[in-house]
């Protein structure tokens, strides 16, 4: 399938990008422990926004474009005279398929930024290098990186309701879910009889699409998926966090039942385990490789909440299942729902027509 | 290239497009330089759809740390939105109770065309008579509560201005821009009614229009900045449900339907077509330059490259400031820092900076015995200006009043509900949530159950003292990201504050309180009391940034004359809410652009 190039916007580039990407003072005031020390990415304000993901619309068809985002690439350059040409590969296309980048001007006057437009599916992780010059080089700006097979580091991005795991290994996963399911354990008691139920009624074509991954993995409402994402791209600098308290309470649990595998352990371990961390004294925890279970504890709480009730796109709320829980758990006597959030999201997640994303 | 502008303003938001709108319509050529970007409603974006969107996380921003070298809370969480600075890119520096500097976000409105009016509330109310004389109204005073050293006698000043001066132009704004709202049961004169039909309240707001009823208190509908009719000034149109503006994505979410009232969809895009109108985004003004003389001639940015440009003005030409008062003070202090010409006529008094002011503000909440879909909501609906009476000035022994009204849309949504759970502003963010770790597993559960669509809050807006030791100056070592000094926020609560604060939150709770409970006024209230009590209290300012610059009549007591002209400059004026002298008794936008509205006349019989 041909990819399609949206017309240049030179306004979008620059409301996009004057904000982040110009500055005199080069101190590293913005690496929180997602980068080595002195990486001059930590220079940049919010470099996980390029390129930028956003929301697309065909001019017709809402429902059409719900699937597709709008993905901007752009190029900065910082020396004396501007690049001749720059482009872009990736494997959205056939790797010998470049798409060109347009200068982006002001006034009539060229300005620093090269950019491009591309309309991606949803749920996809790409793959990408510039071509500047005919010289090839990775994205300064986005710190999204991976080492392909055949030992060749790539810029990296995904666009939204992404099912593929970025930051966590499938074990992690199923630990994970379990503790996120004691933090906000919205498939519990009769709650759990209602998310299954939503689950079924969702659209199979569009659960295919959005949702299979996240869904068989994790079976509340998406928010392992959320955290995954969230640690490849805007909190990065808890990832480490995660990587460190995870085994420690694998071993930890391994230790006190030895005869099960942690993530088939019952509910009321993970419940008692939680309460613990957020006590602080959680027997067995190795406090040498992380001193605080209570602050992973916080993190994991503000992280589960999120992921369960934000933007799906961000890859919780799986099919909004966490708004819908609030839609069907909260009605007047009349049983009208007392949170219709549908009617103010775009559709086909929500019904406004009006509202478009 | 470019010099041929008969004015230059700087910043978009509140005090900057009235100026715009005004001049522009009368065919003089205006340049608008703003530093934020342009963020289009859908109906006007080229690709279908706007830059702010109906999504929590994409409003409150990823959590940040604070890297701001020297600063006391330097790894601290933070959350900034994409039209608000980033802390460690703009810090502002506050000065806490401990004498240590923190970096805030508190004292930014929103960095983006419209500026504060794309995040806004809305609520758009005129200040009361008595705040513009409440010098002369406490000249003589001997009633005053918690006043021991006659601070208020002393440093209270009227208005150079009185409300009739001003009604006029707060009946136009209220035509331009688009505000819905009710007159009757305001304490305010009207020349002419020109609010908009407002939609019905949410059923929550019942309770507070029961308990103002209760204690005979006169209330108003809130004036809120969103169109409910189409609006012939702006060309805005209403989708066939009118109640689709409702939806809780209000306050501090910009509209990407374009049906909040901002300066950018009000009154910058009627004027967006016209030849002589220019409009300069994602460019950040750095200082000013001053001819010997007295006129601003040039002025120096930098360019969405980041680039350092300069602009030279023609003969004649006005520049207008209007970059929000912290901004504002600190563009004139960094000019003066630049040029011996500009600092000795800004600094010919020692008033810039000086007197710097917010609100005091504070209120009660409630959970409610009724729950109701605050997601259909507006930012307000009842208010009552019971507290700004000369009567009950002297009952309670305070010098000014303040205005009092429900919120409906705040935590009206899950991700809002839970991040704003005891945090008092955005430097507590999610903090207080955090350390609430009572709420894990079914506890959690049943906060929802507790709070979703229950809480209900009633809030005051109030003068607040003016005090010349507070004020906004430049910090001696903090930088931003062009290596300039960053602003520094040395302010505190005067006891007099407190006691208002104290007394009017007890008014917000008494509103709940017979609200569920007509008869015995004994509903349980879950919080009350002012700002005074926030862990950052010195800082918080609720986006009123006022003061700093204030206008008068007497050249030794202000820095702006009363056109808003900076006295000793030509050509300089000041538009933002730096020019109050005192801070008024409601929210304040909709008198910054009132008197933007005024200026611009002035400006049009000069140029
Ligand atoms: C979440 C929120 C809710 C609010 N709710 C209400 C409410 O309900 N009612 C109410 O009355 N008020 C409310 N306010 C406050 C209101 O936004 C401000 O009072 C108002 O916008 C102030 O007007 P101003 O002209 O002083 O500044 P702004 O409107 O903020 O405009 C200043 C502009 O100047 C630009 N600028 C700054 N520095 C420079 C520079 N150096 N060069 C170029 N441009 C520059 C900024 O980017 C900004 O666009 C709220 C604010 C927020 C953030």
């Amino acid at each position: 399938m041909s990819i399609v190039v949206l017309p240049q916007d030179d306004e979008y580039v620059l409301n996009y990008c004057a904000r982040y990407l110009t500055r005199e003072n080069q101190e590293i005031r913005h690496n929180y422990g997602q980068f080595e020390e002195q990486d001059a990415l930590g220079s940049i304000c919010e470099s996980w926004r390029f390129p930028s993901v956003d929301s697309y619309w065909d001019g017709k068809d809402p429902k059409t474009s719900y699937f597709y985002n709008r993905v901007t690439f752009v190029y900065k350059h910082s020396g004396s005279s501007p690049p001749g040409e720059v482009r872009l590969i990736g494997n959205f296309a056939c790797l010998y398929e470049s798409f060109l980048l347009q200068p982006v001007r002001f006034l009539g006057e060229p300005t620093v930024y090269h950019a491009l437009t591309l309309v991606l599916p949803k749920g996809k992780v790409y793959v990408y290098k510039f071509i500047v010059d005919g010289r090839v080089c990775l994205d300064a700006i986005n710190p999204q990186r991976v080492v392909l097979d055949n030992g060749q580091p790539w810029s990296r991005l995904f666009t939204d309701l992404c099912p593929e795991l970025l930051s966590f290994e499938p074990a992690e996963v199923e630990l994970l879910a379990r503790l996120t399911g004691s933090v906000l354990p919205l498939h519990r008691a009769e709650r759990r009889c209602f998310i299954d139920r939503y689950y079924e009624q969702i659209d199979r074509e569009s659960r295919k699409v959005e949702y299979a991954h996240t869904q068989r993995l994790d079976r509340s409402v998406g928010v392992v998926n959320f955290i995954d994402k969230l640690l490849a791209r805007q909190e990065r600098h808890h990832l480490i966090a995660y990587r460190l308290c995870l085994p420690i309470i694998d071993k930890l649990l391994r230790a006190a039942h030895p005869d099960s595998e942690p993530a088939q352990l019952p509910e009321v371990v993970f419940d008692e385990l939680c309460r613990a961390m957020a006590r602080g004294r959680v027997p067995g925890w190795d406090y040498t490789a992380y001193n605080s279970p209570a602050y992973f504890l916080q993190l994991l709480r503000r992280h589960t909440f999120t992921g369960a009730f934000s933007h799906p796109k961000y890859g919780g709320n799986v099919g909004a299942a966490g708004w819908a829980y609030l839609e069907e758990r909260y009605r007047n006597p009349e049983g009208d729902t007392l949170f219709a959030w549908r009617r103010a999201i775009e559709y086909p997640l929500g019904s406004s027509t009006v509202y478009r994303g | 290239m470019h010099n041929d502008f008969d004015v230059v303003i700087i910043g978009s938001g509140a005090g900057g497009a009235p100026v715009a709108h005004t001049l522009a319509q009368a065919g003089k050529a205006v340049l608008v330089i703003e530093k934020g970007p342009l963020f289009r409603p859908q109906y006007q974006s080229p690709n279908g759809l706007s830059d702010f969107k109906r999504d929590e996380l994409f409003a409150t921003g990823p959590e940040k740390r604070i890297r701001v070298p020297g600063v006391s809370n330097w790894g601290e969480s933070y959350y900034s939105s994409h039209v608000e600075p980033d802390l460690n890119d703009e810090p502002h520096i506050y000065q806490g109770e401990d004498g240590r500097d923190r970096a805030t976000i508190e004292g930014y409105t929103a960095q983006v065309v419209g500026g504060g009016t794309q995040l806004y509330g809305g609520v758009s109310l005129r200040y009361c008579p008595i705040d513009f004389c409440l010098g002369s109204f406490n000249a003589e005073r001997t009633d005053l509560q918690d006043d021991p050293a006659g601070d208020i006698r002393r440093e209270a000043r009227d208005w150079p201005i009185t409300y009739a001066d001003l009604e006029p132009y707060y009946g136009r704004a209220e035509r331009l821009i688009g505000i819905n709202g009710t007159r009757s049961g305001q304490a305010k004169p009207f020349g002419g009614d020109y609010y908009q039909r407002p939609l019905p309240p949410n059923a929550i707001s019942d309770y507070v229009k029961t308990g103002l009823d209760a204690l005979g208190l006169a209330s108003y509908r809130t004036p809120l900045a969103v169109i409910t009719e189409d609006h012939a000034p702006s060309g805005r149109c209403v989708p066939a449900e009118s109640e689709v503006a409702k939806s809780g994505f209000i306050n501090r979410y910009g509209d990407p339907l374009g049906l909040k009232s901002n300066t950018w969809v009000s009154l910058l895009t009627p004027v967006s077509r016209l030849e002589n109108f220019a409009l300069w985004t994602n460019c950040v003004v750095t200082h000013l330059g001053c001819a010997p003389g007295g006129r601003i001639d040039r002025l120096f940015y930098r360019d969405p490259s980041g680039a350092a440009r300069r602009l030279d003005l023609k003969p004649g030409a006005v520049v207008v400031v209007a970059c929000s008062a912290i901004e504002s003070v600190r563009l004139l202090a960094l000019s003066a820092l630049e040029g011996a010409e500009f600092d000795r006529r800004i600094h010919h008094n020692d008033l810039l900076g000086a007197y710097f002011l917010t609100h005091c503000l504070g209120g009660a909440e409630a959970i409610m015995h009724r729950r109701c879909d605050k997601s259909r909501s507006l930012d307000s609906d009842w208010a009552t200006d019971a507290c700004q009476s000369e009567a009950f000035l002297h009952q309670t022994g305070l010098w000014a009043g303040g205005v009092i009204y429900n919120n409906t849309s705040d935590q009206a949504l899950p991700l809002s509900l839970a991040r704003t759970h005891g945090s008092q502003d955005l430097d507590t963010i999610w903090r207080a949530f955090e350390g609430d770790t009572r709420l894990l597993g079914e506890p959690l559960i049943d906060f929802l159950d507790q709070s979703f669509g229950t809480l209900l809050s009633v809030c005051f807006m109030a003068n607040q003292v003016p005090l010349k030791s507070n004020r906004i100056a430049l910090h001696p070592s903090a930088r931003d990201k062009w290596n300039r000094p960053a602003a520094y926020i040395i302010k505190q609560w005067h006891p007099h504050d407190i006691a208002a604060m104290n007394l009017l939150a007890e008014q917000c709770a008494r509103i709940l309180r017979f609200g569920a409970d007509p008869v015995h006024g004994r509903h349980p209230i879950e919080g009350q009391g002012g700002v005074h009590l926030a862990p950052n209290a010195r800082a918080r300012i609720a986006n009123h940034i006022l003061g700093g610059a204030r206008f008068g009549a007497d050249p030794a007591d202000s820095v702006l004359d009363p056109t808003c002209r900076a006295w000793q400059f030509d050509n300089l004026y000041v538009t933002d809410g730096s020019f109050m002298p005192t801070s008024g008794g409601a929210n304040p936008t909709l008198t910054i652009q009132a008197n933007a509205f005024r200026i611009a006349d002035h400006l049009l019989a000069r140029i």
